[in-house]
Parts: C-alpha cells; sequence; structure tokens
C-alpha cells in the first residue's frame, strides 16, 4: 500500500517535467507510506515518478518504488496489493524471468513484460499503477476491477499527471482548483461524489477495471477490462456449479480462499470487528484457516450505550469465544472534535460518510498494525442492504401509473414525491433509495445556475443506468451490481481508502474481490438474500444466534450528538452533515 | 481377513470408479492377511479383464436389483467378513444388508452435498469410515454429513506402462483432420447435467486463442447428450472449424487419442479428482487442470501442471499459451510416481491395517 505519483510530458509542446512538483505531489501523500519514499526522473525529462511506501511485502530496500526491472528497461509506480503474487511469480519463473526481489510490484513489471496489457486479466488484488516502457516512450496505466485503490488523473492536452489522491494532485501546484458543478452535484445527490467525476473540474478519477496507454497521441486504447454486471449475468448461465455443493460449505470455501489470499504479507494482519455477520463471519473463518484469530478491533461510543447501535459488548463476546487479542477503543465527542481538523484534512474529496473508519483505522494503528481486514462489502455481495428488497418493489409500484401518482401527490418526504418521476426504472429507483438529496432540492444548496449545469453534465439517472449496462438479468444481479457499482465504490471503498491510510493502515477487503465475484457468482443468483444466512453458517463453529439473529446495524458514529446536527429530515441526519463537509473538507 | 466388496462395476466397467474399483480390490487382495475379496458388481457391462487371485467376482450380482439384494444374502449366509466395502454412496441402503457397518468410498460429485434419500443420510452415520479419492471430496462429505470417525484420502492410481510416449496415430490424424495443427483435449461425459467439465470454458477461449494460434484444434472426446448444443456454441463462437468432436473413445483406443493432444485442458468444477489427468500425464501430455475441484489434486497442487480458474477465460488462455509455447519433447513427469499402482496398494493397505 502506497500513495503513487506520475507525470507524463507527452506533448510536444509540454515543458519538462518538473523535479518540484514530483516531490510535492509525492509528499503530500507521505501518511499512505511512512516507510521509505522517492522519485525518479527519466533522462530526458520527460517522465517523473514518485512513491511513498508503506512497506508489507518484501520489507529489504529491494521493494522500494519507483522501482526499475532486472533489466533496466521498465519502471513502474504501483500502489495496492497482488495477492497472487506468489503463483504470477511462479509462473514467469517457469518461463524464463528473472527477479531481483521478493515483492509484488516486480511481478508486475515481469508481468506486464511477458503478458502486455492483458496481464491485468491475471491480477487478483486491489491496485493502481503505472509502467513506463522508454523504448515504446508509452506509460500503461491501469487501476482495479471493484476500484479499491484510486487512482486520479490531469490531462490538459500536452502534460499527463497522475496521483492516489486529489489532494497530491493539486500540491503540485499546476492544476486549476476549480470546482466541477457535476461532481459538487454529485456529492448533494448521493453524500460522495460518483466516480469518474471529482470535486475539481480538471481533475478525474480511472474507471475502476479499467486500463489504457498514454504517448504522444494522448491517452489511448483504454479498455474496460471487468464488469461486475457483466459478471453476474454470466453467473446465471453457470448455476449449475452453484448446485453442486451444500451452499454454506461453497461460501466457506470461495471466501476462504479469499482470505487466505489477502492475508498474505510480511507484518501481523489484524480485523476490523463488529457485531455483524460480515466481520465476524470472516474473523472466524481466519481462524480456521490459520488456526489462530488475529488481533481484532472494536470501537465503542459512549452515545450508544444500551442501544442496539452498541457493538462493543457482542463483538467483545464473539472475540472471547474465538480467542482473539481484542481491544474495545472508546471514542469520545471530546476526541472526535479534536481530531476534525485532521480528518478533514486527510478526506480526499467531500463526503459524508468515512469517521467510522477513521476511528477504527486509528485504533488499529494505535495496536502496532499496519494490515487489518474488514467485512466491507458483505451486504453488497450477499444481498443483505434494505435495497435488495426495497428497489424491485418500487420499480414495480411505480410502473402502476396510479399508485406512482398517487403516492407522489400524497407523500410528504421529498423522496416518496419524486416516485412519478424517478421510480419507474432501476436507475430512478436507486436514487431514490440512495440519494441524499434528489435533484429538484440541488438549486437550493449550490445556485440555480451551478445546479443546472452540474446536473446536466452529470446525467445522473444515465450515470446510474450505465452501472447496469450490459443487464445483468436478475434484479438481485440488478442491485448488487448498482450497490457495489456506485454506492461501494464511490463512497465505502474511497472512505475506507483515506480514512486508513492517513493512519498509515493498509484496509483489505476479502468479500470485494472480483476473483470471489466470478466464482461464487451463480450461487448468489441461486440462492439471492439467503446468502448471508449461509455466510454466517459457513464457519465450521456456525455464527451463534445472539450474533446472526440480532437486527442489521450500520457501523455508524453518533454524528449527530456530537455535532449537535440540526434535524433535517433523515434520521441520521446525514443532510446536514453534508451541508458542514462541504464548507469544512478542504 | 476375508473382505465383501459391494461396487456399482469394477471389472468389465467403464470409467474411473470402475477402474479404481478395479485397483482397489487388486491391492486388497495383494494384503498379505487378505484370504478373499468377494465381488459383488451392480453392472459388467462388458468383457472383464482378468481377476487377481483371490478375488471371487459374482457375476450374478450384476443381474438386476433383486438379483443384487439376493447375492448380498448369499454372501453374508457364506460369510463372515472382517471388512465390507461400500464403493458408492448410492450402495449404503444394500450394504446394510449385510448387517456390517461399511467402509464407504466416495469418489466425487455423488458425495459432495446431502443425498436425495434420507435412509442413505442416515447410513453415513452408520459407516465404519471413509475412503476418499481427494482431500477435497472428503473435506466435502464431511461438511454435510459431519461424520467423525476414521477418514482417508486414496488417490487414484495410473499404470504409465499401459500409456506411454508414442507416436502420433496417423489414421486418427486423418480421422479428425489434425494434420499440421496443435491439439487441444478435452475428455469425458458430455451431458447436459454434468455441464461443469469445462468443454464450454476452454470453447470460449478460442476466439482470442485463434488470433495467435490459428494452428490449434479443440478436440472434444466423449459422447453424450450435450453435443448437439456444444456445437450450436461453437458455431455462434465463430470457431466451428476449429473444434472436433470424436464422440465415443473405446478404452483401448484412450492412450493413442491422448498421444494426438499437445496439451490436455479440463478447466472443470466438477471433478472428484480426475483420472484423466493421470492418464494424460502418462502419455507425456502437458496438463491444464481447474483450482475450484479435485483437478487440483492429480496435479498435486500445481506442481505437476498449472492451475487455472475455471470462471477466468484469461487465465485458462494465457496456460494454453503457455503450454504450447513449450518445444522440449513430450515426458511423463518424475511426481507423476506418486500416483503409481506401488504407492496405490501400500496406501491401501496402510488404510486396512488402521481399521484393523
Amino acid at each position: 500500500m502506497c500513495g503513487i505519483a506520475a507525470l507524463f510530458a507527452y506533448g510536444s509542446d509540454a515543458p519538462p517535467v518538473d523535479a518540484n512538483e514530483i516531490e510535492a505531489i509525492t509528499e503530500r501523500m507521505r501518511p499512505r507510506g511512512p516507510d521509505a519514499g522517492g522519485t525518479w526522473i527519466s533522462p530526458d525529462h520527460r517522465v517523473a515518478l514518485g512513491a511513498r511506501r508503506l512497506a508489507i511485502i518484501d520489507l529489504t530496500d529491494e521493494g522500494t518504488q519507483p522501482m526499475t526491472d532486472v533489466d533496466g528497461e521498465l519502471h513502474i509506480v504501483f500502489n495496492g496489493e497482488i495477492y497472487n503474487h506468489h503463483e504470477l511469480r511462479a509462473r514467469l519463473k517457469r518461463l524464463g524471468a528473472r527477479f531481483h526481489s521478493t515483492s509484488d510490484t516486480e511481478v508486475l513489471l515481469q508481468l506486464y513484460r511477458r503478458d502486455g496489457p492483458g496481464m491485468v486479466d491475471l491480477l487478483r488484488g486491489m491496485f493502481s499503477f503505472a509502467i513506463w516502457e522508454p523504448r515504446q516512450r508509452r506509460m500503461f496505466v491501469a487501476r482495479d476491477p471493484y476500484g479499491i485503490k484510486p487512482l486520479y488523473i490531469a490531462d490538459d492536452g500536452n502534460t499527463f499527471r497522475a496521483a492516489s489522491t486529489v489532494k497530491a494532485l493539486l500540491a503540485g501546484g499546476r492544476i486549476a482548483r476549480a470546482h466541477d458543478p457535476a461532481g459538487v452535484a454529485g456529492f448533494w445527490l448521493m453524500g460522495s461524489v460518483p466516480e469518474p467525476y471529482t470535486i475539481f473540474r480538471d481533475i478525474r478519477s480511472v474507471e475502476a477495471g479499467t486500463s489504457f496507454f498514454i504517448d504522444e497521441r494522448g491517452i489511448h486504447d483504454q479498455r474496460h477490462y471487468y464488469s461486475i454486471a457483466t459478471t453476474l449475468g454470466q453467473g446465471v448461465r453457470d448455476e449449475p456449479a452453484a448446485r453442486l455443493v451444500d451452499s454454506h460449505v461453497l461460501v466457506r470455501e470461495l471466501v476462504t480462499d479469499s482470505l487466505r489470499h489477502h492475508l498474505i504479507s510480511d507484518v501481523p494482519v489484524g480485523a476490523f470487528l463488529s457485531a455483524g455477520i460480515d466481520s465476524c463471519a470472516l474473523v472466524a473463518l481466519a481462524t480456521e484457516a490459520f488456526f489462530q484469530p488475529p488481533r481484532t478491533v472494536t470501537l465503542r461510543f459512549e452515545e450508544f450505550q444500551g442501544h442496539n447501535a452498541d457493538e462493543a459488548p457482542l463483538a467483545a463476546r464473539f472475540a472471547q469465544r474465538i480467542g482473539s487479542e481484542h481491544v474495545t477503543r472508546l471514542v469520545a465527542r471530546d476526541e472526535f472534535l479534536a481530531d476534525l481538523p485532521r480528518l478533514f484534512d486527510a478526506m480526499d474529496q467531500p463526503t459524508i460518510d468515512g469517521t467510522n473508519t477513521w476511528f477504527v483505522s486509528k485504533a488499529a494503528a494505535e495496536l502496532g498494525l499496519k494490515v487489518a481486514i474488514s467485512g466491507l462489502g458483505g451486504d453488497e455481495l450477499f444481498g443483505s442492504y434494505p435495497s435488495f428488497r426495497a428497489l424491485p418493489r418500487i420499480v414495480a409500484a411505480a410502473r402502476i401509473p396510479f399508485v406512482a401518482s398517487a403516492v407522489s401527490r400524497l407523500a410528504r418526504n421529498p423522496k416518496a414525491r419524486a416516485v412519478a418521476r424517478y421510480g419507474r426504472s432501476w436507475a430512478g429507483a436507486y436514487l431514490l433509495k440512495r440519494g441524499l438529496f434528489v435533484p429538484e432540492d440541488l438549486p437550493a444548496l449550490m445556485g440555480a445556475e451551478a445546479a443546472q449545469e452540474g446536473l446536466r453534465h452529470l446525467s445522473m439517472i444515465e450515470h446510474i443506468a450505465e452501472a447496469i449496462n450490459p443487464d445483468p438479468g436478475t434484479a438481485f444481479g440488478r442491485v448488487a451490481t448498482l450497490e457495489a457499482s456506485l454506492y461501494m465504490r464511490n463512497q465505502l471503498l474511497r472512505d475506507t481508502d483515506w480514512a486508513s491510510m492517513a493512519h498509515s493502515l493498509e484496509v483489505r477487503t476479502p468479500l470485494v474481490d472480483a476473483t470471489l465475484l466470478r466464482q461464487i457468482a451463480p450461487l448468489l443468483l441461486v440462492e439471492k438474500e439467503r446468502c448471508k444466512r449461509h455466510f454466517a453458517n459457513s464457519p465450521r463453529n456456525p455464527l451463534p444466534d445472539w450474533l446472526s439473529e440480532r437486527p442489521k446495524t450500520g457501523f455508524s458514529v453518533p454524528l449527530a450528538e456530537w455535532m449537535d446536527l440540526a434535524p433535517d429530515g433523515t434520521s441520521t441526519r446525514m443532510r446536514s452533515w453534508a451541508r458542514i463537509v462541504l464548507e469544512r473538507w478542504s | 481377513m476375508r473382505i465383501l466388496h459391494l461396487g456399482t462395476d469394477s471389472f468389465g466397467g467403464y470409467g474411473g470408479i470402475a477402474l479404481f474399483n478395479r485397483e482397489f480390490i487388486s491391492a486388497l487382495v495383494a494384503h498379505p492377511a487378505c484370504e478373499e475379496v468377494v465381488v459383488l458388481p451392480r453392472l459388467i457391462p462388458r468383457q472383464p479383464e482378468t481377476l487377481p487371485d483371490k478375488a471371487t467376482f459374482v457375476t450374478g450380482a450384476a443381474e438386476g436389483k433383486f438379483a443384487y439384494v439376493r447375492a448380498i444374502r448369499e454372501a453374508v449366509r457364506r460369510g463372515p467378513f472382517d471388512l465390507v466395502v461400500c464403493g458408492h454412496v448410492n450402495l449404503l441402503p444394500l450394504a446394510r444388508l449385510t448387517g456390517q457397518s461399511p467402509l464407504l468410498i466416495t469418489h466425487g460429485i455423488d458425495a459432495w452435498k446431502r443425498l436425495r434419500d434420507p435412509v442413505s443420510n442416515y447410513l453415513v452415520h452408520k459407516i465404519r469410515g471413509v475412503i476418499s479419492v481427494s482431500d477435497l471430496t472428503l473435506e466435502r462429505f464431511i461438511a454435510w454429513s459431519h461424520f467423525t470417525g476414521p477418514a482417508f484420502v486414496l488417490p487414484n492410481a495410473v499404470r504409465v506402462r499401459n500409456y506411454g510416449v508414442r507416436t502420433r496415430r496417423q489414421d486418427l490424424i486423418s480421422r479428425w483432420s489434425l494434420q499440421g495443427k496443435r491439439v487441444l483435449l478435452t475428455l469425458g461425459r458430455i451431458v447436459g447435467t454434468e455441464r461443469y467439465k469445462g468443454f464450454d470454458e476452454v470453447l470460449d477461449t478460442l476466439p482470442a486463442l485463434l488470433r495467435t494460434r490459428p494452428e490449434v484444434v479443440y478436440v472434444i472426446a466423449g459422447s453424450g447428450s450435450d453435443i448437439p448444443r456444444l456445437k450450436q456454441r461453437a458455431i455462434g463462437l465463430g470457431v466451428a472449424d476449429s473444434v472436433r468432436f470424436t464422440g465415443f473413445v473405446a478404452e483401448d483406443e484412450k492412450p493413442d487419442l491422448y498421444n494426438l493432444a499437445d496439451v490436455y485442458v479440463m478447466p472443470s468444477r466438477g471433478e472428484g479428482f480426475g483420472f484423466v489427468f493421470l492418464e494424460a500425464m502418462a502419455c507425456g501430455v502437458p496438463v491444464i487442470a481447474s483450482r475450484l475441484d479435485g483437478g487440483r489434486e492429480a496435479l498435486r497442487l500445481g506442481a505437476l501442471g498449472p492451475l487455472v480458474d475455471p470462471t477466468n477465460p484469461a487465465e485458462i488462455r494465457v496456460a494454453i499459451e503457455d503450454a504450447l509455447a513449450v518445444t522440449a519433447p513430450r515426458t511423463i513427469p518424475e511426481g507423476l510416481e506418486f500416483f503409481s499402482y506401488e504407492n496405490f496398494e501400500r496406501r491401501t493397505h496402510a488404510i486396512i491395517d488402521a481399521l484393523a
């Protein structure tokens, strides 16, 4: 896990790359990689690479970046982890490749040399990287299938810039800070900025599951090499494979395989533990696979004491049951208020979430951990969000003309009033279900002109609809795709990245894994929401009823109490929080 | 020691289970303490091979279900037996007629999940022990049955001398128009209910593979009702000219079939072990197996050949390309010795001794 940066003055009119700029960008990402850092500038000063390193695999200096391959031809900066790097290395060695380190970074170099851009199809992991090929005078850039690791780019037509964070790119001093109305509108609508937009006009996110080249012609040969929608659609064809084995056994095998890959590390790996099925089942399976439990961390808030939202007692009880070394970390209002300036500084783009991950990462880092696994993604994978039931109902109801219009006329809730307008399509229903505000609210929030421009560029309904193109073919597949491609990618994963990296902690998500999704898709489509139950039963010693039967709660923090948030029509008062975030994040 | 073996088929049978039973019976009679193995087959579809000494083959048992029951009763009357072997989970209710707790043998998908027959689900708790052809099959069996008694893994055996690296037969090359071609091979039953052999997955890689390797031909060997669908799929993918369907392949023709192949590839999801991999390797053919089923154990977790994720077409294609790029003459991998009959017999005797 690192922070990476790349500059490429590809246009004939572009000035040479500036050493100070790459230094400044890289330095802004120091918390992401406190163990080492460096920059590399090509002899002709047309390319610069920078990296900060959090050493997790191959702790020696041989793993330092920017890295050059053993033949001195290719140069790389890489952020993330390649979980199947041992298998890839074995294959490459069989084929004659030579290595000077045991790092996964070098595996990427040799894999690119062997398989070219098709290499991304062979990777299991979370990653973003840039490889510079001096002979071809081109750069190859790729990002992982789910978009776990971020990568932002700015391309002015002459110079290409890339970095792991938006704020690092800005720190280079060459990119305008003008806001993008589309990004701002996206934030108000969803609570996070939907990629590929960012809050800044001149910065874009590299889309998840894509790769491209950049050379003197600019960006070209962009390829979408992975699609969640396609994968879930394909699962329908492979349904017979799901029926060969008992469901909970198949879930155990596939999730354990993902865990085995995700626990590859040269430093100890801990785990975030709540009282939810996802983190508990993951920790139980990890304990079975490695014969000892990981160290576990749970947050506790006095404001939640005695309420169902207080997960600390049950998490501690489960930790005791499996024998993990467990820490319950109390977070109080004073600490939150003291941390708030640092939290907003670390927050890479405005978002209404991430505070929870900030504190649990802080707690894990206090224990000396550099890596922790998280149950993030379990709800999207196993269909346990209320949206899996609600969206099909909204779509079905809204397509009955008198129902939709009656609801829209009679309802007091602004979202309910918008059912007739948006509820007939899956994309519209998703906007209603997940949205923070509806488009009609935006003129009051960001000004009529900016709202109009932002909504026009963003085309939110079309943007959402694009996530389920091609059609996954089933209601479950559609909702799973929407949740994973939008909410999880733009909010949960992005927030986890900045909030954990601020504490120099790498968070790994075994349930957010493209290989796992491909393998388990047939079962998901056969068993649907029952998969969560199968997951709870997947450990050899299944989760106890007092965990698996517990009503679902989100991983929340008492923001409303801490910030005295004004009532805003939502139970969590996230609309009020959003206003504060947009004022203070930068 | 007298042993009663109840099996679906063995001597005079087709396929991997029959072969396993033949080898297992041969290993049993070779045990120093063995006096006799009485073999009751449910089926004898062809002329039986030469029986080993001390094996009594009751051909009348194969004349129908009632005949099989009569044969069990007759065998029990002539008993007693020190050990009853039940060669298939479907025979558990019949094995109960012996009045003894049998040693159950599990081969693959038949034992991967709870059985349809509630009586059999009950009877798995009454067995004396279980043998599985792979760790995977054993784990999956234990996962649903919760069996806690003696459990053993006994992988299939291959007698290399029956195979070997041979000159490619010209008549077969002509029969399937393979002149100048690089041959990918998969052999198996081709039926709709077993649509997890990996035929579709290999077909899916062909369009990309043929762009760099136009000389490649995919030979789908075996018979079954799903062939018309696969032909349509090949047409739909635009690769029909590069696919051959052999139809049924006789046992004695298999070694020559394997020897036609440059790569044996079967990215399956339903193999309990995958004896075909051993056969292919015994002919010096490079093999590619799945990491999601028992095939991975036939390749000794990748030591004898690459394992691929059957859900990832790129991985399958790259593994095929890597195998085709090897120019060295075909050889039988040294590690195949692990699956020699001698090792199989030694493992079988260790299991019998442990149960005793």
